[in-house]
């Protein structure tokens, strides 16, 4: 690889990284919010790193490199190429219903940990599908019986007749690490898989005891919206 | 560029054309005409092929491969960055100074001196070479690169908000893997061979300056890492994808088996070092020795790591070194979780 290349390289991947992080907000959907300012700087780096190598090969094309037989770069750099055709080409969008799979023993979220949940507010809460398992799993008490609440994810189909998921990704890093969080809605029609929702309806309380595995929470509907797939797609 | 001919392909001079070859430095026209293709091969993909380009699968698949790489770029190029800087501005003289002479005191030194670089594992590869190349003896550096990505103070508090009231699981990750690190930097300093290890040697080209030398090194180290990580990027991508997780599920309860499966597993996902925690937490049917096992073998071997250091330090060193450290990090994990958990 000539040098030249090597720094045209660098370049636009920085560039890939920029048009992502600091000209687009697509970055959400591959890392968490948080690591904003982390990818604009790399990009920053990249982009300034190469413009310094262009012009110093562009000041001298001779100026080192050649004479002592390295001007050839690793020759692994051109897979760098990868990402950047990846960004361009396919324009990954958000992990959608794909990732979440439809069996029932998908990946299990976080466990419920204890914790301890404040009194709904009034009138129809929207929750956090983390937060509606986490308190269908309280063993403190069922704050959810009996209540309205509002749920916003995306739609998964389900093998089982008359239900589907609504179901919201997790990450804490990046979406190599995500886990599908997933309510059962029955009462309602499917609405397209893969589409954005928001679901308003009671939660099913427990057959018996609270479940020592992971099973997933049911919720009885009675409306669903569609809506925009939200800025933030994973919780 | 850099004497940097260690750090390429193995065999990648012997199979270039002689320099008589038409690639004399007279004849050679300015412009890169293979990137001006690549740049033309984009705009025609764009325009071409991308509105076909939607099946679930390979977006699924993209997407992850697009995050492995977009989360881990920010950490090589500080990684790349402070490599550079160390052979570039910090005197050889300091590390003989500031490390024992003796290399079996060297190893457990350098070892701690991994909780003080707060990145992830795609930074100490980068950093760990920088090192050889100052001096630094490879037993030692090699305790760095294993021991740094798990010890740190950020991937520790990462692991204690994962694992809330459990505080004994942040001990024993810390313990069992700075113990891996010293034990496989003490085995590589009794057993390690040199031809193994081609010590990156880095010297400034005659008439560079400091800020010349700084930047050519780190343009060589983005690229060559870099392209690394995109082959251990694909790789784990493609398992992420292909390898269906609910088969975990029928392992978990069986006790030797699930610590290797989660190991195997930290291996194949390749998740970065300040996110494994959270993972290893959500897999609440596995035993704490399992997760632990998750923990530790994660940050030191896995399909991304094996890429960046068969890159860096060479195949023959990779092959040798890999299976060592995960056979250590899966005992150690086995004699940890036994003892505190």
């Amino acid at each position: 690889m000539k040098r030249q290349t090597q720094s045209l390289m660098l370049l636009i991947l920085g560039g890939a990284l920029l048009n992502i992080s600091a000209f687009s907000g697509t970055y959400v959907n591959y890392v968490k919010p948080g690591f904003r300012p982390l990818i604009i700087g790399a990009g920053v780096v990249l982009v300034g790193l190469a413009l310094v190598a262009l012009v110093r090969q562009w000041r001298d094309p001779s100026e080192h490199g050649h004479e002592h037989g390295h001007s050839h770069g690793p020759r692994v750099a051109w897979l760098l190429a990868v990402p950047v055709f990846a960004i361009v080409l396919v324009a990954p969008p958000a992990l959608g219903s794909f990732a979440a799979g439809s069996e029932d023993d998908a990946p299990a979220p976080r466990p419920p940990t204890p914790v301890a949940y404040r009194q709904l507010s009034g009138g129809v809460p929207e929750l956090a599908l983390g937060e509606f398992i986490g308190r269908a799993y309280d063993p403190a008490g069922t704050s959810l019986a009996g209540r309205q609440v509002r749920l916003t994810g995306f739609v998964v189909p389900s093998k089982k007749k008359n239900r589907w998921y609504v179901t919201r990704m997790q990450i804490s890093c990046c979406a190599a690490d995500a886990l599908a969080l997933k309510v059962a809605v029955q009462g309602v029609p499917a609405p397209r898989e893969n589409s954005w929702v928001q679901v308003t309806g009671e939660w099913i309380p427990w057959k018996g005891k609270i479940p020592n595995g992971y099973v997933i929470p049911d919720m009885s509907a009675t409306d669903v919206t569609k809506i925009d797939q939200p800025v933030e797609p994973y919780e | 560029m850099t004497q940097g001919t260690p750090l390429d392909w193995p065999g990648a001079e012997d199979q270039l054309p002689p320099d008589t070859w038409g690639r004399g430095p007279a004849r050679e026209s300015w412009l890169p005409w293979s990137f001006v293709f690549l740049v033309a091969l984009l705009v025609a993909g764009r325009v071409l092929l991308a509105p076909y380009l939607t099946a679930p699968a390979l977006q699924t698949w993209a997407t992850i491969f697009v995050a492995v790489c977009v989360q881990a770029l920010p950490f090589l190029v500080f990684g790349v960055a402070l490599s550079a800087a160390i052979t570039a501005f910090v005197p050889a003289s300091f590390w003989t100074r500031a490390l024992p002479r003796k290399t079996y005191a060297a190893v457990p030194v350098a070892g701690v001196a991994g909780a003080v670089l707060p990145g992830c594992e795609c930074a100490s590869v980068p950093v760990a070479s920088g090192l050889m190349a100052r001096g630094v003896e490879p037993a030692a550096a090699l305790a760095f690169l294993l021991a740094s990505p798990a010890i740190n103070p950020v991937v520790l508090v990462a692991t204690a908000v994962a694992f809330p009231g459990d505080p004994a699981m942040v001990v024993a990750r810390f313990g069992a893997s700075l113990t891996v690190a010293v034990l496989a930097g003490w085995i590589w300093a009794r057993f390690g061979r040199s031809e193994w290890l081609p010590v990156p040697r880095r010297t400034a080209a005659p008439g560079q300056g400091k800020g010349g030398a700084f930047l050519d090194a780190m343009c060589h180290d983005l690229l060559h890492t870099g392209g690394f990580l995109v082959i251990g990027g694909l790789t784990a991508a493609t398992l992420n994808v292909v390898v269906p997780r609910s088969w975990l599920t029928s392992v978990a309860g069986v006790p030797v088996v699930s610590v290797l499966v989660l190991a195997l597993l930290a291996v194949l996902l390749s998740i970065c070092s300040e996110a494994d925690a959270f993972v290893a937490a959500s897999l609440t049917a596995f035993s704490p020795t399992a997760k632990l096992a998750f923990l530790v073998v994660g940050p030191m071997v896995d399909l991304k790591l094996i890429a960046l250091q068969a890159g860096t330090f060479g195949r023959a060193f990779a092959w040798r070194f890999v299976p060592l450290t995960l056979t250590l990090a899966i005992g150690v994990s086995f004699v940890t979780g036994w003892v505190l958990l």
